[in-house]
Order: structure tokens, then C-alpha cells, then sequence
């Protein structure tokens, strides 16, 4: 175990409405991140992953109403001023989306796009910025990365797009990178090819990282540390071990469960009955319990606290963890 | 694949090819030809899933529409229970439409929103004359109880229901004139976990009870796993090894079909530790290059394959391989990590599982 780091980010009670009666779509999340640390949020559509994501970039609708803090090296990204904001981002941290067609500007050069970032926070000249992009190109292996400096995006492949992205948003090498979905719209062996390129440039800078994925493979291989996220709340956190040797909440149950594996077929995939309910029909206890087959009285009026089971810094929020010894009944 | 008398082949597709493009087009000049299915033969048995596999791009949705003549192909042939469907003309065509259905990945996409689920899922009953008024509303209610919906849904619209809902409809509509064949193009890759498990059980439960014949062409290899029997790796518009669903993952003999398997990632953390990956993009089917395909980037590729495409040959009983080298290459056996699942995770699954009344499958 690392000696205890001063976080380098450090969230506490987000959570973010759109309207003052509506429900919170993130409700009271709080996670710290230690630097060259990789955490995962995992869960399913629509449960606030990305809109944590963009909290924490200071990308969220007008209308969204974040409450709460965010330090980030002593500021709160929460309350910063637009202006501070716009320096700290595509500088100290930075973000990838699933699509790099949304962030990457279809009528400018490659070239260009990553130099900009580096004129801009670093008052780097033309020229410097150009040899800057170029050596930034290799980096991420882009081949004929010399050539590539002058094509525009649409005349790469999803995966050289993905490349270029990280280009950007790597360039400046900032402290924190916030990726979001970033090899979900990518075949598996480019997928395999760009995470294996994020851990080792992440490696080498010393960089942390927020990683936005449903994909509990993908968690398996980079995660630190995993938060498991259902309708807006964490439900479970945990290394990435305790999380997958240990589980506990009984949606991390379910979406384990519900994975084929690539082993032997060895019957039917277990299932979570149902799906997400829309935010106004979110129970008022545990967000889960219209789907959760130990789900009793309590559960739907009381919000179950995330809390310790197991080894050190493993917690769950859910009444009947672990499930062997009190929900047996149930299940026997 | 040469079936035995014994086999019954519900499809059988003859070096199927069909290209796009190409030829001179008003201003943007000599268009480039893609080769998206490029020679390409398969036999499906009856009652069996067979699964078309590959990454984006190397033709296995032009290939599964090929097969149900949704467009024509360059070259080839497909017979449709020993029938000639190549050349059938469209009022027969039309007749054989009922008996071939097909699936999409987008359910959303592929249903007409301005339509009630009703009219959706009894369209085709009416267009195939197989019952109207009456008998068509209760063919429809018996359908979405079928697919696990309410009878009463019938009157809503498809902006009323979720993905998984979604996909429900589209299994209806695609059911609903009960054909005997059934192709699944990416049914659920857009789909969440929890619901893409749902939906694949349905799928399953569905083949078992109306005796179905699945095509599913999927990117997803657990999914293949899990679901198929035999099983079709396609890269750059070729079948590159085709086999049993076990050897195929247990005895993977092509070099593209070893790389897929290794760059899944898998829910056990550590499983994937050593492993090498797959280098570059796949090259464009405008441009495939000559000889082996895979070649550029193969860690095996010899003289050969620069210069002779390898031809699809049997290398055990029913396991084919199109590579110069297969039956040389080394055996490639998956990391035993893969499927080292901890006590406490298989017994709360299975807990969890049970608490349903699902009996306790995988952890
Ligand atoms: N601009 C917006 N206006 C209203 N609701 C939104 C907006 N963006 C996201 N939401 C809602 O917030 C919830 C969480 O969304 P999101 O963070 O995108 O989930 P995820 O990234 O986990 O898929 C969903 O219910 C979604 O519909
Ligand atoms: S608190 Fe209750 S409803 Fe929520 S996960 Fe635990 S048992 Fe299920
Ligand atoms: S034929 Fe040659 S290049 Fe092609 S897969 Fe086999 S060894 Fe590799
Ligand atoms: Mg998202």
C-alpha cells in the first residue's frame, strides 16, 4: 500500500438537480482521487456517470444545478469562475469523450487542433507548437504521424480519431484526464490497443484518471479503484479486487451476473428483472429496490448508507450486505 | 462446409461476393470498389445458432443480408431449404420472406414511430395474408405475451418503451409470421448489460419453443460464446476459420481469430496480464492486400502469405482455417485466470440468481 498522498481530487456530497423539486440525477456523491490513481465509475445508462464527469470539467448544462465541492489541487471546481475554469481545463486536467467526432473540430488540421491547447496555456509559438503536436503524434503511435499533421479528422479511422484525442488532450500533460466511455465505440482489438496506450502514458507522467465505462472487463484491467453507480448514487467502491473477488451490493451481483463468460457456457445468465425506473419514480429508501429480489419494507422507505464490509476502504450501501447471512432466508 | 446426408442444411450460401462502388460517378470521378463480402461459403444446420463474427467493417451485416436477399449479390448463390433464392422472382421472393426474418441492433431505428406497437408487430401478418381483423389482433396479444411484453401494449407507441422494450417489439414483429429462420444483426450490442442478459435469454427461450434457427452476427465474443453453436470469424470480407463453438474458443487455429479472443477484456482483474496485442487498423476493403489478407498484420506471416491467399480447409473434423500456417502454429489455449472466480462471488451471484428463481449459472 502507498503511503497515504494528499488527494488530488477530493468530491464531497455532489450531487446535481435540474430544478429544485426534481430529483437529484446525482445524489450525494463523494470519492477522493490520489495522484497516478486510476478510478472507474461503472454502472449503467443514465446513472450519472457522465454527468458527474462533466460536473467535475465544469462542462454541465445551464439548467443543471450542481451542490456540493470539488477540490481539485486546493480549488473547489464546484464555485470557480468560468474564466479559471477554461484555465485549468485542457491544462492541468483534461477530457475524452466516446465520440472524438464531438471534441474534435471537423475544419481544422490535426496539426493544429492539438498545437492550439499548447499556444494557448503554454504561449508556446507556431512553430514550437507544431514540433510539440508532432512528437505528441508518435507518442500515440499514429503512424506517418509527420504526414498526419495536415489531414483532418474525417480522413482518419475511429481508432486514429480516438488517438488524436488523447493527443489533445494529453499534450499539456495535465494532472487529471476524465475520460468518458473512451473505447466504447471502438472494435476490441483497437479498444485492447488505446487502453493499453492510456496506462502507459498515464504511467509515465504520473498522470490520475476518472474513467467513465459500463464494461466491467475494461474495469478489470485498469481500475485502482472501482465506484459501482445505480440511478445517480455510489452503491458500492472498493479496489478493483474487492470489487470483483468480493462483491457485495446485489446490483454489482446482478451486472456480474448478467456477463456471459468466455469460458465453458454454465447455463443461464443470471438477470436483473426490470430496468432503471425514470428519476420520479425513484423510491424514496434504496434506488434499487424495484429490482433487488431482498428488497423488504425497509429498503423502499429508508436510503441504505455506504458502508464498510470487508477489507479497508470497501464499502456498500445496502442493508442486507453480505447477503449470505442476511438474506439467506430468501434465497435458500 | 460439406454436410453428410444425415445433416439437415437450412442454408446453405455458395461463394457469396458482393461489392460496392467502383465505376465512374459525377464529380467525384473513379469511385473505389470495397469488396465487403469476397467469396464467401457457409452452411447453417437446421435448429442450430450460428454466429457470424468480426470487427466493424469486415462485411458481416452485408453478409447477413445477403443471405436474406434484402440486396443483391455481385456473385453466388444462396439456397433457402435446398431452394435457389439467388434468382427467385418477387412474388415468390415475397412468399419466402416469411418464412427468413430479420432483427437489427437499433430497435429504435428500425421501427416506424408514428405506428402502434399493434400495428407494428400485425403489419406483416397482413402483408403475408396470414390473418387480418379478429384472429390478427389475437395473433399480436399471443406475440407480445411471447416476447414477455402486456397484451394491452399493443396501443402505445415505440417512444413509450426502453431499449430492452424496444427489442422486445422488434423479436415480436420479426416472429410473427413464423418463420423458421431467424438472423440477429447486432441484437443486442446497444443494450445495457442487465438488459442485453434479458433479452439473450428471450432469444434462447424463443429458439427452444418455436424450434428457431439462429444466424446472429455480433462483434461481442462472450456473447457469441455463450449463445452459439458454430461459429464464422470474418475479417476483410472472407470467412477466416469457422468451428465449433468449444474449438473455437479452446482451439483457436487462425492468428486474427487468436488476437480477437485475447483483446477481450474480462471481469477478473489480473486474468489479462501478459498478452500481445493485435498492431494497427485493419486496412481498408477498398484496398485489401494481396495474398493473405491478415498478413499485414500477422506476427506468423511468411513469403507465402504475402502472395497466395490461403484457401478455407479442414484442419480437425469440422474446425476449417484459411492460413497457410494452421496447422503449424502452436496450440493457443485462453490464460486459466480467465475463469478463476472467487467462493464469495460465485455464491452471492448464484444467491442472487436463485433469489429470482434462476437457477445458478455463471459467476
Ligand atoms: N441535459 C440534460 N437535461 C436533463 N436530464 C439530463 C441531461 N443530461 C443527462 N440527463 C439525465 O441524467 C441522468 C444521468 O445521465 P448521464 O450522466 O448521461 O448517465 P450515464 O453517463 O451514466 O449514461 C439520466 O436520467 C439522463 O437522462
Ligand atoms: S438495501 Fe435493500 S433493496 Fe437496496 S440493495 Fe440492499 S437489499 Fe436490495
Ligand atoms: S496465412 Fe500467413 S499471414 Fe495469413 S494468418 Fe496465416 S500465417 Fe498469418
Ligand atoms: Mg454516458
Amino acid at each position: 500500500m502507498m503511503a497515504e498522498a494528499t488527494p488530488l481530487l477530493d468530491v464531497e456530497s455532489l450531487s446535481i438537480r435540474f430544478g429544485p423539486s426534481a430529483p437529484a440525477l446525482v445524489d450525494n456523491l463523494s470519492f477522493s482521487l490520489k495522484p497516478g490513481e486510476t478510478l472507474c465509475l461503472v454502472g449503467e445508462s443514465g446513472c450519472g456517470k457522465s454527468l458527474t464527469a462533466l460536473a467535475l470539467m465544469g462542462l454541465l448544462p445551464t439548467r443543471a444545478q450542481p451542490s456540493g465541492r470539488a477540490r481539485f489541487e486546493g480549488r473547489d471546481l464546484l464555485t470557480l469562475p468560468a474564466r479559471q475554469m477554461q484555465d485549468l481545463r485542457g491544462d492541468r486536467m483534461a477530457m475524452i469523450f466516446q465520440e472524438p467526432m464531438t471534441s474534435l473540430n471537423p475544419a481544422f488540421r490535426i496539426g493544429d487542433q492539438i498545437g492550439e491547447s499548447i499556444v494557448r496555456h503554454r504561449g508556446a509559438s507556431r512553430s514550437e507548437a507544431r514540433k510539440l503536436a508532432l512528437d505528441m503524434l508518435r507518442k500515440v503511435r499514429i503512424p506517418a504521424a509527420e504526414k498526419r499533421l495536415d489531414a483532418y479528422p474525417h480522413q482518419l479511422s475511429g481508432g486514429m480519431r480516438q488517438r488524436i484525442m488523447i493527443a489533445v488532450a494529453l499534450v499539456n500533460e495535465p494532472d487529471l484526464l476524465i475520460a468518458d466511455e473512451p473505447t466504447t465505440a471502438l472494435d476490441v482489438t483497437i479498444q485492447a490497443q488505446i487502453l493499453a496506450l492510456m496506462r502507459e502514458l498515464q504511467r509515465a507522467a504520473g498522470m490520475a484518471m476518472i474513467l467513465v465505462t459500463h464494461d466491467l472487463g475494461v474495469v478489470a484491467e485498469v481500475a485502482d479503484r472501482v465506484a459501482v453507480m445505480y440511478a445517480g448514487r455510489i452503491v458500492e467502491t472498493g479496489t478493483a479486487r474487492d470489487l470483483f473477488d468480493d462483491p457485495q451490493h446485489p446490483y454489482t451481483l446482478g451486472l456480474i451476473g448478467s456477463l456471459p463468460s468466455l469460458g465453458r457456457r454454465e447455463g443461464r445468465l443470471a438477470t436483473i428483472p426490470g430496468s432503471v425506473p425514470p428519476p420520479d419514480r425513484f423510491p424514496a429508501g434504496c434506488r434499487f429496490a424495484t429490482r433487488c429480489p431482498f428488497a423488504d419494507a425497509r429498503c423502499w422507505t429508508e436510503t441504505p448508507p455506504l458502508t464498510g464490509i470487508g477489507a479497508a476502504g470497501h464499502r456498500a450501501a445496502c442493508f442486507k450486505a453480505p447477503i449470505e447471512a442476511n438474506a439467506g432466508g430468501l434465497a435458500a | 462446409m460439406t454436410a453428410d446426408a444425415s445433416t439437415d442444411i437450412i442454408l446453405d450460401a455458395r461463394n457469396l461476393t458482393r461489392y460496392f462502388g467502383g465505376g465512374y460517378r459525377f464529380p467525384f470521378g473513379e469511385m473505389p470498389l470495397i469488396r465487403a463480402v469476397d467469396g464467401v461459403s457457409l452452411s447453417v444446420r437446421r435448429g442450430e445458432t450460428f454466429a457470424i463474427v468480426g470487427e466493424s467493417g469486415c462485411g458481416k451485416s452485408t453478409l447477413a443480408r445477403l443471405i436474406l436477399r434484402l440486396i443483391e449479390p455481385t456473385g453466388g448463390s444462396v439456397r433457402f431449404e435446398g431452394r435457389e433464392i439467388t434468382g427467385t422472382p418477387p412474388e415468390a421472393m415475397r412468399r419466402l420472406r416469411r418464412d427468413m426474418q430479420i432483427i437489427f441492433q437499433d430497435p429504435f431505428g428500425s421501427l416506424n414511430p408514428r405506428m402502434t406497437v399493434g400495428a407494428l408487430i400485425g403489419e406483416p401478418l397482413s402483408v403475408h395474408g396470414i390473418a387480418s381483423g379478429r384472429e390478427r389482433d389475437a395473433r399480436v396479444r399471443e406475440m407480445l405475451r411471447l416476447v414477455g411484453l402486456r397484451p394491452d401494449h399493443a396501443g402505445r407507441y415505440p417512444h413509450e418503451f426502453s431499449g430492452g422494450q424496444r427489442q422486445r417489439i422488434g423479436i415480436a414483429r420479426a416472429l410473427a409470421t413464423r418463420p423458421r429462420l431467424l438472423i440477429g444483426d447486432e441484437p443486442v450490442s446497444a443494450l445495457d448489460v442487465s438488459i442485453r442478459a434479458q433479452v439473450i435469454n428471450l432469444l434462447e427461450d424463443l429458439k427452444a419453443q418455436l424450434g428457431l434457427t439462429l444466424i446472429l452476427v455480433a462483434h461481442d465474443l462472450a456473447v457469441i460464446r455463450h449463445t452459439s453453436d458454430r461459429i464464422a470469424v470474418m475479417y476483410l470480407g472472407e470467412i477466416v476459420e469457422i468451428a465449433d463453438r468449444d474449438s473455437l474458443f479452446e482451439t483457436p487455429r487462425h492468428p486474427y481469430t487468436r488476437s480477437l479472443i485475447d483483446a477481450i477484456p474480462v471481469p477478473v482483474p489480473g486474468a489479462r496480464a501478459a498478452r500481445t496485442l493485435l498492431q494497427g487498423d485493419p486496412p481498408s476493403p477498398a484496398a485489401p492486400p494481396p495474398g493473405c489478407r491478415f498478413h499485414t498484420r500477422c506476427v506468423y506471416a511468411k513469403d507465402i502469405c504475402r502472395t497466395d491467399r490461403p484457401a478455407l480447409r479442414d484442419i480437425a473434423s469440422g474446425h476449417r482455417v484459411a492460413c497457410h500456417l494452421a496447422g503449424e502454429l502452436q496450440a493457443h489455449t485462453l490464460p486459466a485466470a480467465l475463469e478463476t472466480v472467487s467462493a464469495a462471488r460465485q455464491r452471492r451471484v448464484a444467491l442472487f440468481a436463485g433469489a429470482q428463481g434462476i437457477p445458478a449459472s455463471n459467476a
